[in-house]
C-alpha cells in the first residue's frame, strides 16, 4: 500500500507534463500544418523537413539533446522544462499531421463557397475552415494524448520526478523489487484506458455530426 | 564549427550501436508478430472467456508505456528468481508491447476480409485452420503492412529505451562518448540523425506500400 | 448420372429439407419449410426479395444453420436440432457446390490457384493434379487462358464462371446457385446461364435461386414460389407460369414478367 501511494507521487506529474507538451503542440502544430500546406515551395519545404526530424528520431533522444546535448551549450535547462519543451515540440509535428487529415477531411466545396462569398483567404480559414479543422482532428488528437501520456515517462530518464521515477526508487529500495513496476503498469493502463473508451464514443459522435 | 568537426571520430562506436539497435527490433518483430497474430486469431475466438482474456491482456499491454515493460524484464523479473541480460530483456519487452499493438492492426487486417470469402471456402469444405491459413491471414497481412511498416518504425525508435538497462545501443553509446568528451551536444545530434536515416526513409515506404495495395486489391 | 427419360418419380433424392425453420430473434425467415430435390433435376426457387430464398439455399450445406429440421444431401443427413461433428458437416459438403451472386472468389490468387485450392485442401490431391483439373474446367468454361490472372483482371462474367468451375472442381454431385447473375449486366449473364444450362443438359442436380424467369421456365424441371419463409406452391414450372394456384403467385409473376 505504501508503494502504491509512492508510486501515485508521480501521477500529477506525469498529468502536467503530458498536458503542457500537448498545449505547446496544439499551438505549434498550427504553423506547421499551414507551411505544409503553404504555396510557398520553401515553406513548405522547410515545414515537411521540421515534421520529418521531429517524428524521425526518438522522445528520449530528443530530452538526450535538450537537457545534456544544450545544456553544455547554453545555460542548463531543469529537467522538467527540457521534458516539457522536448515532448512539446515533439508533438507540433504530430498535431501538424492530425491538423492536416482535418484540414484534407474539410470539403474542398466550402473553401469555393465562402470565397464566392466575398471572403478573404484569411478570415475563410479564421471563421469557417479553423473551427471545422479543429473538430475533425479531436478523436485523433486525443488518441495522440493517451500515446503522449505514456511516452511521457521517458522524462524519467533526465531526472523529471514522474511515475516511473517513483516507481524505480521503491523498487531499488524495497526489497520487492518487481511490485513498484506493476503498479506503475497498473496506473498508466488505469489511465490511458478510460480515455481510450471516451475517445472510441466521441470518434462515433463526431463521425455521425460530420457524416454528410 | 567544431559540432561536426569530432562525428568522423564518433561514427564506429555509434555505428556498432546502431547495429545493435537494428538487431533488438529486428529480433522483437520476428517474435512480436506471430505472437500478434496468435493474439488477433484467437481474439476472434467463438469462446467468450478466451476473447475477454485476450483483449484484457492486449489492452494492458498497450496501455502500458515499453519503458514500464523493460523495468519489469530487466529489474523486476530477477526478485523472482529470473535475470535476463539486458539483451534478452530488451528483445523480451519489446516482443510483447509488439504483439499487443500488432494484434491489433492484424485483426483489423483480418477483419477487412469479406466474409464472403470465408463462407465461400466454408462451402468449398475447407476447414477453419486451412481457411485462415489459405485466405484470411495472407489477405488480413496484405491489408496490414502499412501500418505494421508504421509500427516497426516506432519499435526501432523504441530500441532507444534500452539505454536504461545499459543495452550498448544506439542512443548508450552516443551517451557514453558525450560522458568522455563532454561533447554531449555533438555526439547526440550526430546519434538523432542515424535515428533519422533510417525512420525518414522507412515512412516513405509505407505510403508507397499504401499506394501498390490500392492497386492491387 | 440417371437416364433422362425415366419418369421423374422414380428418380432417387438427391436433397431432402424436413421442416427447417430459422429465426433471426423474433424475425420469422424459415416456416418450417420442406423441400425435396430429385437426382439430375433443376430445380428453380423464385419469390420476391425477402422471402427466404438465400436463407433456405445456405440451410442446404449449413452456411446459415437452422433452428429446426433435417437435411439430408446425397446420403448424408445432419439434424440441425442436435449437435453434429464438423466430420459430419464436411461429409455433407463434400457433395454441395455453391455459387454465389459476389463470387466471392480469392482475389490474393490467381485464377488457377483460386480452382485448385480447395482440391488440394479438402480432396488431398497434389498441385499437379488440381492444377490439371483445374485446366479443365476452366477451358469447359471457355476460360483457360485466363488461368494465370487474378480475379480482379477479369470482367464480372468471367469471375463469375470462374466460380462455377472452382465449385465443380470438387466433384460435388449437387450444387446450388444464389443468384448467379444478379450482379452482372444482363449480356454478361448470358454467358453465365449458357455454363449452367450445359451443365444442367449434363444431368447435374443443380438448385438456383433466380430472378432470371426465362431461365425459370425453360431450364428448370421443377419450379418453386416462395414467400414471406414458405412455400406457396411447386410443381412444373409450365404449369405454373402458365396458371399459378395461388393468388400470390399470380401477383408476383406479373410483375416481375411485366418489367
Ligand atoms: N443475418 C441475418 N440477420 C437478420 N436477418 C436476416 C439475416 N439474413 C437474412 N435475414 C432476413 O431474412 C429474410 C430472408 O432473407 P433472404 O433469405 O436473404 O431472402 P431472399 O434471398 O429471398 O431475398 C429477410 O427479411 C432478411 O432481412
Ligand atoms: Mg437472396
Amino acid at each position: 500500500m505504501d508503494i502504491f501511494l509512492t508510486v501515485l507521487q508521480g501521477v500529477p506529474m506525469t498529468i502536467g507534463l503530458t498536458v503542457s507538451a500537448l498545449a505547446i503542440g496544439a499551438v505549434g502544430g498550427i504553423p506547421l500544418a499551414l507551411g505544409r500546406r503553404s504555396q510557398i515551395p520553401a515553406l513548405r519545404f522547410l515545414a515537411v523537413s521540421l515534421i520529418e526530424i521531429l517524428r524521425g528520431i526518438p522522445p528520449i533522444v530528443w530530452l538526450f539533446i535538450i537537457y545534456f546535448g544544450l545544456g553544455t551549450a547554453l545555460p542548463q535547462l531543469d529537467p522538467l522544462t527540457s521534458a516539457i519543451v522536448g515532448l512539446g515540440v515533439i508533438s507540433c509535428a504530430y498535431m501538424a499531421e492530425i491538423y492536416r487529415g482535418g484540414l484534407s477531411a474539410v470539403a474542398q466545396g466550402q473553401w469555393e463557397a465562402s470565397e464566392a462569398l466575398g471572403m478573404g483567404r484569411q478570415s475563410v480559414l479564421t471563421f469557417i475552415i479553423g473551427p471545422q479543422v479543429f473538430r475533425v482532428s479531436v478523436p485523433a488528437a486525443a488518441s495522440y494524448a493517451i500515446g503522449l501520456i505514456k511516452d511521457s515517462s521517458v522524462a524519467y530518464t533526465i531526472g523529471v520526478t514522474e511515475i516511473v521515477y517513483f516507481a524505480n526508487d521503491q523498487s531499488r529500495q524495497s526489497s520487492d523489487a518487481l511490485g513498484p513496476f506493476f503498479i506503475a503498469a497498473l496506473v498508466y493502463v488505469i489511465m490511458t484506458i478510460p480515455c481510450a473508451w471516451a475517445t472510441r464514443a466521441l470518434d462515433a459522435r463526431l463521425r455521425m455530426r460530420v457524416a454528410r | 564549427m567544431n559540432i561536426f568537426t569530432d562525428w568522423p571520430s564518433y561514427l564506429p562506436e555509434l555505428l556498432a550501436g546502431l547495429g545493435v539497435s537494428v538487431q533488438v527490433a529486428l529480433l522483437s518483430l520476428a517474435i512480436g508478430i506471430p505472437g500478434g497474430l496468435l493474439l488477433a486469431i484467437g481474439a476472434g475466438s467463438k469462446n467468450k472467456l478466451v476473447r475477454v482474456l485476450i483483449i484484457g491482456v492486449v489492452e494492458i499491454g498497450r496501455g502500458t508505456p515499453a519503458l514500464v515493460v523493460l523495468q519489469i524484464f530487466y529489474f523486476g523479473l530477477p526478485a523472482s528468481g529470473l535475470t535476463l541480460t539486458s539483451m534478452a530483456a530488451s528483445v523480451v519487452a519489446l516482443a510483447a508491447t509488439t504483439a499487443a499493438y500488432t494484434s491489433e492492426i492484424l485483426r483489423g487486417g483480418l477483419q477487412a476480409v469479406p466474409q464472403g470469402e470465408t463462407e465461400a471456402a466454408g462451402a468449398l469444405g475447407m476447414n477453419r485452420k486451412d481457411t485462415l491459413r489459405f485466405i484470411v491471414i495472407p489477405q488480413g497481412f496484405r491489408v496490414a503492412i502499412p501500418s505494421l511498416i508504421g509500427f516497426a518504425i516506432l519499435i526501432f525508435q523504441a530500441t532507444s529505451l534500452a539505454y536504461t538497462v545499459a543495452l550498448p545501443e544506439l542512443l548508450s553509446q552516443a551517451y557514453s562518448i558525450g560522458s568522455t568528451t563532454f561533447n554531449y551536444l555533438s555526439v547526440l545530434l550526430l546519434a538523432g540523425l542515424m535515428y533519422a536515416a533510417i525512420t525518414i526513409p522507412a515512412s516513405w515506404l509505407t505510403g508507397r506500400a499504401e499506394k501498390r495495395l490500392a492497386q492491387h486489391l | 448420372m440417371p437416364p433422362m427419360q425415366e419418369k421423374p418419380l422414380t428418380k432417387p433424392l438427391a436433397i431432402r429439407l424436413d421442416s427447417i425453420a430459422k429465426n433471426y430473434g423474433e424475425h420469422t425467415v424459415l416456416k418450417n419449410v420442406s423441400l425435396t430435390v430429385r437426382e439430375g433435376e433443376v430445380t428453380a426457387l423464385i419469390g420476391p426479395s425477402g422471402a427466404g430464398k438465400s436463407t433456405l439455399l445456405r440451410c442446404i450445406n449449413l452456411l446459415e444453420r437452422p433452428d429446426t429440421g433435417c437435411i439430408t444431401v446425397e446420403g448424408s443427413r445432419i439434424d440441425a436440432g442436435t449437435n453434429f461433428t464438423t466430420k459430419d458437416l464436411a461429409a455433407l459438403r463434400r457433395n454441395v457446390g455453391m455459387v454465389f451472386q459476389s463470387f466471392n472468389l480469392f482475389p490474393h490468387l490467381n485464377v488457377l490457384r483460386n480452382v485448385s485450392i480447395a482440391q488440394e485442401r479438402v480432396l488431398g490431391r497434389t498441385r499437379k493434379e488440381a492444377d490439371v483439373r483445374s485446366l479443365q474446367l476452366l477451358e469447359r468454361v471457355g476460360l483457360a487462358d485466363k488461368a494465370k490472372q487474378y480475379p480482379s483482371r477479369c470482367s464480372g462474367g468471367q469471375q463469375q464462371r470462374i466460380a462455377i468451375a472452382r465449385a465443380l472442381a470438387l466433384d460435388p454431385r449437387v450444387m446450388l446457385f444464389d443468384e448467379p447473375t444478379s450482379a452482372l449486366d444482363p449480356e454478361v449473364g448470358l454467358e453465365v446461364l449458357a455454363v449452367m444450362k450445359e451443365l444442367a443438359a449434363e444431368g447435374m442436380t443443380m438448385v438456383v435461386v433466380t430472378h432470371e424467369m426465362q431461365f425459370a421456365r425453360d431450364v428448370s424441371d421443377h419450379l418453386v414460389v416462395m414467400a414471406n419463409g414458405a412455400i406457396l406452391e411447386e410443381g412444373h414450372p409450365e404449369d405454373i407460369f402458365t396458371d399459378p394456384v395461388q393468388p400470390r403467385t399470380r401477383e408476383f409473376l406479373r410483375a416481375v414478367l411485366e418489367r
